[in-house]
């Protein structure tokens, strides 16, 4: 059969899979298995537990386990509330300041969380329901949550930058700088749109500033303290020479759970088990979809699938900037349905050779696909970040989360468009950094 | 819609005997895996003392972190199918009766088990060969691969014992098919999306 | 029939061009034989080849054979210090009683070498030349190869591994003084703009790799005769120009450290035997005591003149 046919049928065969309530992992496994029996015969099955074990003998994908423990330590704690409650104090004279506190809060768990859903919950847990009693509307106080949570991903430490460092043979350390200013970015678009819509709203008066004298402001200083110093450590560990980011992100799981256990008090052995199971069961799922995905891609490759749709992309003759806009649309889309590992290490291998042959930028790239595999995290069907807020505040209707969530998806497509016109926004602060690319 | 559930939501056993001694095994296996995991970040973390501290060699470190997390994340599999964690997307699901929806329900659950009990077979040929002919791996430390290899067929045995009862616990109405209600779509306010 | 040949390296790679001459040659001569190269690890991982290789699940790779030295331990005399000269030696090394021994392992394993070839390397160090054991003494050192990490540390360097790919990063924050890899690599990750001084592989030199292009057995007993000779001839021609290139990949090496201002340093007969003695009482002693019976094997490695 011809390999772009082929292709075709794979395509549709695993979106019927993955659509039929079968975990993802387990689905790519399945599709990858069959489609070896039939046209690579039983041989390459032989293989797969191999091929599976492989893709998951590196180090760089240590690190994961590591970013999620230190998220989920600290979001299991006060820890969120104290953050945000510090920024308000500071932030109040700022219109809107609660709101914007809030999505403060969240960038700055982000530097300290790889994942998403726990930056969503940490902040959210305080956020929400502190907003919607000031009279926020409720579309913005779970939408902001909702969006500010998928910083997790783009702020580094990253769950994604690592996986899509390993996909591509990327530094990793560089993946996690170019994250910084387009998050700052999104940020003051998320922070601009929830004041202007509150302020429409006829809610302006909640916008005022309320008043805290400077002694209340320094009071609660020392409780922000800790998360200043883990985050100093950490970036000082990564950049400073100490250890890789792999290794750096043990030194911050330590760490966090430490201040959980030693500042927060976090001593009994169920408390403590909470962290962990929570912390195993988001790695074990990651890792399981990273090594099927893995599996899938060594299918794709076996028969010839990856190369001839990279072959075919590269004898269309088109504009650099249409062929970005699709690849775009293919990745939101995926980004609509597969967790964001997933689309990275299957659409990496096919998609970064002609994306760096049209002249792109492997890191700008990589920032590009993670706002993508954001809008991901906040839209339906499979938008981790949105159970966390229905989980959070069962009773704001889904219908609202999603109308609320809907303009900060707008925002990052703004971000994706002010990145492809001024790209230096990813590229710079690494070059700065670390020296020119490679 | 789906996802994965980020409270506790393990699967409910009633007093049936063969679903309460899976459960206790796939439990077990997460408190492995979850040490497994901590062992990881307290080697690492001793990896960077002797390294930057003592500016002594690390021969060991590195090899065990990476197998240590390989291994809990196989061995992690049947617990986290217990918690239902895998995430998944259950489109089709939502959109079916409930009649359809358990006989697809049972049809997609033995697909699973049938790969996971297939991995689980060739994983034990695989660490049988590895046993057998005394493979290392290339590193000075030369750590015999049965050892890490053993996570392969232990980890997705348990995967499928845990989905065998998982099918059980549905065809016994212990559970729902797929953890939905009815009538999903028109649920509100219970963390059903 | 259409043979799938799987390897780690880029398409600009002197190894990825080896292979794709031997494709190219049999695909020009028309004998109802095709070879598929999957380059860059886009089907299995580098260490991963060894294994479906000797099963018959792959037909061809271009493979450090060192890599399997975790189930074939013989293997591991294919990275072993001061085993090799220079790159002619190399070649004689290869006609000779230890490469045949060699040979007779892989065919346990349903596995022949179609090229035979070595890659060379060098050191380099952020501060000062390495050329003598005593250059690394307390040193943070990455080196290639278990056997290099062993002698090494026997020096007083300790040790840090990590791929080929960090050693930038690592020396740029650190976390690295010195690094031997192999002289393509020391290019192609543009190692010159950290350190002060190199040590290209010359007249003398340590790290030498068996890289060879091999084929499963019964795949290649299975081919018809005329594809069988086809596939000889090709290779044989193949093999001249991975010496060629091999060759010229060192003088690169020096030439692109030398432009950008690193110190180029030579290692001395003297240094040579000084690493060999150290080497003996490290690597090779930890080789010994890992299979007893490459003793044997060593000593006819080192017999070769
Ligand atoms: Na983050
Ligand atoms: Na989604």
């Amino acid at each position: 059969m011809d390999p772009l046919l082929l292709g075709g049928v794979v395509g549709i065969v695993t979106i019927l899979v993955l659509f039929s309530g079968m975990s993802v992992a387990v689905g790519l496994l399945v599709v990858s298995g069959g489609f070896l029996i039939i046209f690579d015969g039983m041989r390459s099955l032989t293989l797969m537990p191999e091929i599976l074990f492989a893709k998951l003998d590196d180090f760089a994908l240590l690190a994961i386990p590591m970013f999620i423990i230190m998220g989920a330590s600290i979001a299991s704690t006060r820890a969120g509330a104290d953050l945000y409650e510090a920024l308000e104090r500071w932030l109040t004279r700022v219109p809107g300041g609660l709101v914007i506190s809030n999505l403060g809060a969240c960038a700055l768990f982000s530097a300290m969380s790889g994942s998403s859903p726990a930056t969503c919950a940490a902040i959210g847990k305080m956020g929400i329901p502190e907003m919607r009693k000031r009279g926020y509307p409720d579309g913005v106080a779970a939408g902001s949550i909702a969006a500010g949570g998928t910083l997790g991903i783009l702020i580094p430490p990253s769950v994604t930058m690592i996986v899509y460092g390993v996909a591509t043979e990327t530094s990793i350390g560089r993946l996690f700088l170019a994250g910084v200013l387009p998050g700052m970015l999104l940020v003051a678009l998320f922070m601009a749109w929830s004041v202007w819509t509150t302020w429409r709203s006829g809610n302006a008066a909640v916008l005022s500033p309320t008043f805290y004298s400077w002694r209340e402001r320094f009071e609660i200083m020392p409780r922000v303290l800790p998360f200043l110093l883990i985050i100093v450590g950490v970036l000082y560990a990564m950049y400073g020479g100490i250890a890789t980011p792999s290794e750096t992100a043990a030194v911050g799981a330590l760490l966090c759970l430490l201040v959980a256990m030693i500042i927060y008090r976090m001593w009994s052995p169920a408390a403590l088990w909470v962290v962990l199971r929570d912390s195993t069961r988001e790695s074990v799922m990651i890792l399981f979809i990273i090594a099927a995905a893995g599996v899938f891609s060594y299918m794709l490759s076996s028969l010839f699938i990856t190369q001839s749709i990279a072959e075919w992309i590269g004898t269309l003759d088109v504009n650099r900037w249409v062929l970005m806009g699709a690849v775009n649309v293919f990745l939101l889309i995926a980004g609509f349905f597969l967790p964001p590992v997933a689309v990275i290490l299957m659409a990496a291998p096919i998609l970064l050779p002609i994306i760096t042959a049209a002249g792109f930028d492997p890191i700008w790239f990589a920032v590009i696909l993670t706002i993508n595999m954001e809008i991901g995290l906040i839209s339906p069907p499979v938008g981790l970040n949105l159970y966390v807020i229905n989980g959070i505040a069962p009773d704001i209707p889904l219908k609202t989360i999603l109308k609320g969530s809907l303009p900060y998806v707008g925002c990052m497509v703004l971000a994706i468009i002010v990145l492809s016109v001024f790209p230096g926004i990813a590229t710079w602060l690494p070059d700065l950094v670390m020296g020119a690319a490679l | 819609m789906t996802g994965t559930r980020m409270n506790d939501n393990k699967a409910l056993t009633g007093s049936d005997p063969f679903l309460r001694v899976t459960a206790a095994i796939s439990t077990l296996c997460g408190w492995i895996a979850a040490g497994m995991v901590v062992a990881a970040v307290f080697i690492t973390c001793q990896m960077i003392f002797v390294r930057f501290v003592l500016n002594h060699s690390t021969i060991w470190q590195t090899e065990a972190v990476v197998y240590l997390v390989i291994a809990a994340t196989l061995i992690g599999l049947p617990y986290v199918q217990r918690l239902k964690g895998h995430v998944n997307v259950d489109l089709i699901p939502i959109a079916l009766q409930f009649g359809p929806r358990k006989v697809l329900y049972v049809v997609v659950l033995s697909a699973s088990a049938l790969v996971m009990g297939m991995l689980a077979f060739y994983g034990y040929d695989f660490w049988q060969v590895a046993y057998q002919r005394g493979w290392k791996s290339d590193t000075v430390w030369g750590v015999r691969l049965w050892i890490p290899y053993l996570a392969i067929p232990v980890g997705f045995g348990l995967m499928t014992l845990q989905i065998v009862a998982d099918i059980w616990a549905v065809l016994k109405g212990h559970e729902r098919p797929f953890g939905l209600v009815r009538d999903p779509l028109n649920a509100s306010g219970t963390g059903e999306l | 029939e259409t043979l799938r040949l799987s390897h780690q390296w880029s398409t600009q790679d002197v190894r990825h061009k080896v292979a794709q001459m031997i494709a190219d040659e049999v695909k020009a001569a028309d004998i109802g034989l095709d070879i598929r190269i999957f380059p860059s690890s886009s089907l299995f991982k580098a260490r991963e080849q060894y294994t479906p290789l000797s099963r018959g699940q792959l037909d061809m790779t271009v493979l450090p054979l060192s890599y399997a030295g975790g189930q074939r331990a013989a293997y591991n005399l294919t990275l072993m210090p001061g085993l090799v000269k220079n790159h002619d030696h190399a070649a004689r090394l290869n006609e000779s009683p230890f490469m045949d021994d060699i040979k007779a392992i892989m065919a346990e394993d349903d596995v022949m070498v179609l090229v035979d070839g070595y890659l060379a390397g060098g050191f380099s160090g952020t501060e000062g030349c390495i050329t003598a054991p005593k250059d690394v003494e307390g040193k943070q050192m990455r080196a290639a190869g278990k056997a290099f990490e062993q002698m090494l540390a026997g020096a007083g360097a300790s040790i840090a591994s990590m791929a080929s790919s960090e050693i930038y990063n690592a020396m740029q924050t650190g976390v690295l003084d010195a690094a031997n890899t192999s002289s393509s690599s020391f290019v192609s990750y543009r190692i010159y703009e950290q350190v002060a001084c190199y040590t290209p592989p010359g007249e003398y030199a340590l790290w030498f790799m068996y890289q060879p292009l091999l084929m499963n057995k019964s795949t290649f007993e299975g081919l018809s005769e005329e594809q069988q000779d086809t596939l000889l001839e090709a290779s044989k021609k193949a093999e001249a120009f991975y010496l060629e290139e091999a060759k010229k990949e060192d003088a690169d090496s020096r030439e692109v450290f030398a432009q950008n201002g690193v110190e180029i340093a030579e290692m001395t007969q003297e240094d040579f035997d000084a690493w060999r003695e150290l080497a003996r009482e490290t690597s090779y002693a930890a080789f010994v005591e890992d299979l007893p019976e490459g003793q044997e094997l060593l000593d006819k490695a080192l017999a070769v003149e």
